[in-house]
């Protein structure tokens, strides 16, 4: 499985989205990405890339183009 | 997950109320007869005919609703975390149960023993195990991801 094809999974499994709609994906766009949404996914990217993100990047992780370019900071490289 | 904190034996059913908000007629424990901050709670129920619920569940075979039943488990739960000093008295908020098993009727006279294990506790989100018995006998269980809110919102985009 590719970096890209954890990534997403983490957006399905956690938002309950598909894999087409959620490259489109912004925090709060969706009834699912809340707060609780959030802790969620956040929590299963860092299970699928076995990091442990610091407070900074969570609170500015608000949308999956944001998170793919924060990721790198972790050595994840999602292309 | 290492003990940080001294136990902490017979948390009355006032004390309780210090360290959550349920309240009367939805506060369920009688007493937490031990608790290790962060990590176990035990916990007791006594169930009298008295319940508000037995006389409407039902009236010809009194026993206790499974909400009810799942609620004393979350508050069990929740003095794991709560019993920290840094979140005593928060409010919380259900995230998820999973594995939910019933396997016994609880009827007036019985008395509940609940215990509950922290397994991680994170960005205010705490995950974790409980189950109860009544005399020993096996009587319901459940996996539940429990928030606490005033944390969680500390990690959400555009909030700091």
């Amino acid at each position: 499985m590719t970096n890209m094809e954890k990534y997403i999974e983490a957006f399905v499994e956690n938002l309950d989205v598909t894999a087409e709609d959620a490259p489109k994906l912004e925090y709060q766009a969706i009834p699912t990405w809340d707060s609780v949404g959030h802790m969620g996914l956040i929590a299963g990217i860092e299970d699928a890339f076995d990091i442990e993100m610091e407070t900074d990047d969570i609170v500015e992780f608000g949308s999956f183009a944001k998170g793919i370019e924060i990721l790198k900071k972790y050595d994840v490289v999602i292309e | 997950m290492a003990a940080k904190f001294d136990p902490i034996y017979k948390i009355g059913a006032y004390e309780i109320q210090q360290y959550q908000q349920n309240r009367y007629p939805l506060l369920f424990l009688d007493v937490v007869e031990e608790v290790i901050p962060g990590e176990y709670v035990r916990a007791k129920k006594n169930f009298t005919y008295d319940e508000w619920f037995f006389p409407a569940h039902f009236a010809d075979e009194p026993n206790v609703p499974g909400f009810i039943q799942m609620e004393i488990l979350a508050q069990t739960f929740i003095m794991t975390f709560l019993s920290m000093p840094e979140h005593k008295g928060k409010k919380t908020a259900f995230l998820n149960v999973d594995n939910l098993r019933f396997r016994r009727k609880l009827e007036p006279g019985d008395t509940l023993i609940i215990e509950a294990r922290l397994k991680s506790f994170r960005r205010g989100v705490a995950q974790g195990h409980v189950e109860a018995t009544v005399d020993g006998e096996f009587a319901l269980s459940a996996d539940l991801k429990i928030g606490l809110p005033d944390i969680m919102r500390e990690f959400v985009p555009g909030e700091k």
